[in-house]
């Protein structure tokens, strides 16, 4: 006879599979470096997504970081020193972020950190920064309470962050505020940190230029959900004339051709999608692009855009990235690439790897990158640039798509600049 | 206001049948077997992963690129089964999760090291661009197809349960394992077979969910979840209950989304408990 399975024992087991399921415990740690053991070397450690729906996002951080140090080393390095990079999985979770971190600098002797794909885990790494005495670059995680509240208000010296935040995103406020025919906006976005303070910043600003605008419907999709039908059915129910959403990487690939089926780009008149200019979007989407599916309503920005700007700087990283690599380099990449550069100016600078004198040479530097001027404001340690937003559209000079009709709006005209209004980070 | 519930139920429909395709397999499994097949999920993500090779990168037709997945998949089924399931029919369950979590590691872990970590998606079949106007408003003939999927499969089950040789012998092995043995019922090569459908199951859901879904490691475990809470909700290891379970948590869900946006996480968990404070074992459950 078979043992009886009670209900309560199945429960019981099913529980502690599902927190061991959430909590990630165990599996594959894919990393990337492998450790030496010289004294002489300048160690910067490195985490991101290398797994699930968001991994590219990780590969592309460790890839246009190891083009840099490649780059640097060929050059002789820092102060003569090799750079050596240790790439881990953050898994998107916080708990993990801060494993990794304490792991590189105490055990496997980092010198500097970077990279960093959620808000939350950038959130949690933050203060345990001064007590580890090392800088961390977050070439990610975007949301503005790293900068605004960790640095500006509690002092967090050692944070640092050389992409776009989520202002970035709420850029659609600028992009969109002359359509007058554009009055009822509804946002599909994440139910988390990020998607809160995206259609928050949003809302507010565009509030700001077109007193008349609505938000007629608001749909929340937390990580993992792979049927977005539900939520574009609902928001789609309350007609709306454009639609924000953030859900990004392979998330964002699915929202969109999902939306595509239910025949959304044939009712809407815009799509904003933040982060929609990111590679791996631009080529899951390269057919639909490429047959005019969006017709031409395909809106998006991200951190950085390979195609702009036009400056012998970017063409000559890109080029480099896609000898190395064989693909376009997305903005992790870009960003990653352009904090070892920093790491290497900053250090040069204080002649020195200590952490503060480097945060103090890095404040107030303007760096000559791929994306473009950086400045690195002294405040809030926050790098001030400009990305524009344009339309999802085929190239004949690139082999993926690329954002065209390109709007160019100045980053001091959408980044905010303090002191700092609280922004409600909730839904 | 009507239109709009009746159009987000539809739209709930197909995500409950889609649902109902992951639950399915892995009632079967637990309703016979006795098993709880935490692995299930994984069986879903390489169904995905083997459409995505066959179809998204060789070419091959659609169609035939699932038959070929759900072949695949049951043989993987048949060697999990044969060599490792069986070992934990009858222990504590506490082994049985520890075995098919372990599953879920090595192939969340082998997947990455055959493909890569980037989610990847292969081009939607033609078939399945276009929509259909149902109260004024587009929705889609995928949808469609997955709602006729899954009726599909729940009338084809009824059928072999009921209606098949093979059916009896699950229904009587499920109902009194000994007393089957007993009649001549070749209990281990019974349990292979189930377990084996089981798998294909999952692998259709994996299959069927390529054109809209992406694949990358760890697309199993997000389903998972859910399809526990419907066996919970439905009773445990009956298929009539998963079915139902199925459709109240698609539909809800749906409703949840459209009407309570801000609680959409919770939704599902609020309808176990619900469920559970009513009828402790569930709807459909003993």
């Amino acid at each position: 006879m078979a043992k009886k399975i009670t209900r309560r024992k199945f429960l019981k087991n099913a529980v502690v599979g599902g927190v061991a399921l959430g909590t990630g415990l165990g599996g594959y740690r894919v990393t990337y470096g492998q450790a030496k053991k010289t004294a002489s070397l300048i160690k910067i450690g490195g985490q991101g997504a290398i797994s699930g729906a968001h991994a590219d996002y990780g590969w592309q951080m460790m890839a246009g970081a190891t083009l840099a140090i490649e780059q640097i080393n060929a050059k002789g390095g820092i102060f003569g020193r090799k750079l050596e990079l240790k790439f881990m999985d953050e898994e998107l979770k916080p708990a993990t972020a801060v494993k990794n971190v304490r792991y590189l600098v105490t055990d496997w002797g980092a010198d500097f950190l970077f990279g960093i794909d959620s808000s939350g885990s950038a959130m949690a790494v933050g203060p345990v920064l001064p007590e580890l005495d090392r800088l961390c670059f977050v070439t990610h995680g975007a949301t503005h309470r790293l900068t605004e509240e960790l640095v500006y208000q509690k002092g967090i010296k050692q944070i640092f962050r050389l992409v776009a935040p989520v202002y970035q995103d709420a850029l659609a406020a600028w992009v969109f505020k002359d359509d007058p025919q554009i009055k009822r906006w509804a946002g599909i976005n994440c139910d988390y940190e990020y998607g809160y303070v995206a259609w928050n910043l949003f809302k507010e600003n565009i509030k700001k230029f077109r007193p008349d605008v609505e938000f007629v419907a608001a749909a929340w999709a937390p990580f993992w959900t792979m049927d977005f039908s539900s939520h574009v059915s609902a928001v789609m129910a309350e007609k709306p004339d454009a639609i924000f959403a953030t859900p990004w990487a392979g998330e964002g690939v699915m929202l969109l051709r999902q939306a595509l089926m239910l025949g959304v780009f044939d009712k809407i008149q815009a799509w904003w999608q933040g982060m929609g200019g990111s590679v791996d979007v631009l080529e899951g989407l390269s057919n639909e692009i490429a047959a005019n599916k969006f017709k031409g309503n395909l809106w998006g920005t991200a951190r950085y855009i390979h195609n702009w700007p036009d400056t012998p700087e970017n063409k000559t990283f890109v080029e480099a990235f896609r000898k190395r690599w064989g693909r376009f380099p997305n903005y992790s990449a870009e960003g990653s690439y352009s904090t070892i550069y920093a790491i290497k100016a900053g250090s040069e600078k204080a002649k020195s790897i200590e952490t503060l004198k480097v945060a103090a040479a890095l404040e107030g530097m303007e760096l000559k990158t791929p994306a473009g001027p950086r400045l690195i404001r002294k405040e809030d340690h926050q790098a001030v640039y400009a990305v524009p937003a344009g339309r999802a559209m085929k190239s004949p000079d690139y082999t993926i798509p690329i954002l065209g009709d390109l709007k160019v709006i100045p980053a001091k005209d959408y980044f905010r600049n303090p002191p700092f209004t609280p922004v409600a980070a909730t839904k | 206001m009507f239109e709009k519930l009746v159009f987000q139920s539809l739209i709930g429909l197909s995500f409950s049948m889609y649902l109902w395709l992951l639950a399915a397999g892995l009632t079967l499994v637990f309703g016979v077997l006795g098993v709880l097949n935490f692995a299930h999920g994984s069986l879903f993500m390489l169904g995905a992963y083997a459409t995505f090779t066959l179809y998204g990168k060789l070419g091959i037709n659609f169609w035939l690129s699932i038959g070929l997945s759900l072949l695949g998949v049951g043989i993987v089924g048949a060697i999990l089964e044969r060599f490792f399931i069986r070992h934990i029919y009858d222990i504590d369950l506490a082994y049985q999760l520890i075995l098919t979590f372990g599953f879920i590691l090595i192939f969340d872990d082998l997947v990455k090291m055959i493909w890569g970590g980037v989610a990847m998606i292969p081009p939607i079949p033609s078939f399945f661009e276009g929509n259909l106007s149902i109260l004024g408003r587009a929705f889609p003939i995928y949808n469609l197809f997955i709602i006729v999927a899954g009726l599909g499969v729940a009338v084809i089950l009824w059928l072999i349960l009921e209606r098949t040789w093979w059916g009896r012998m699950i229904r009587a092995s499920a109902s009194d394992r000994e007393m089957a043995s007993a009649i001549g019922i070749n209990i281990p090569i019974l349990f292979t077979t189930v377990f084996v459908f089981a798998a294909m199951l999952a692998a259709l859901g994996g299959a069927l969910g390529t054109p809209v879904r992406v694949v990358a490691p760890g697309i199993g475990t997000a389903m998972i979840i859910q399809a526990f809470v419907i066996t919970v909700i439905g009773g445990l290891g009956n298929l009539k209950g998963a079915f139902v379970g199925a459709l109240i948590v698609g539909i809800l869900t749906a409703f949840g989304i459209l009407l309570f946006p801000v609680f959409e996480l919770f939704i599902i968990f609020v309808v176990m408990a619900i469920v559970l404070m009513i009828k402790p074992e569930g709807l459909f459950g003993k």
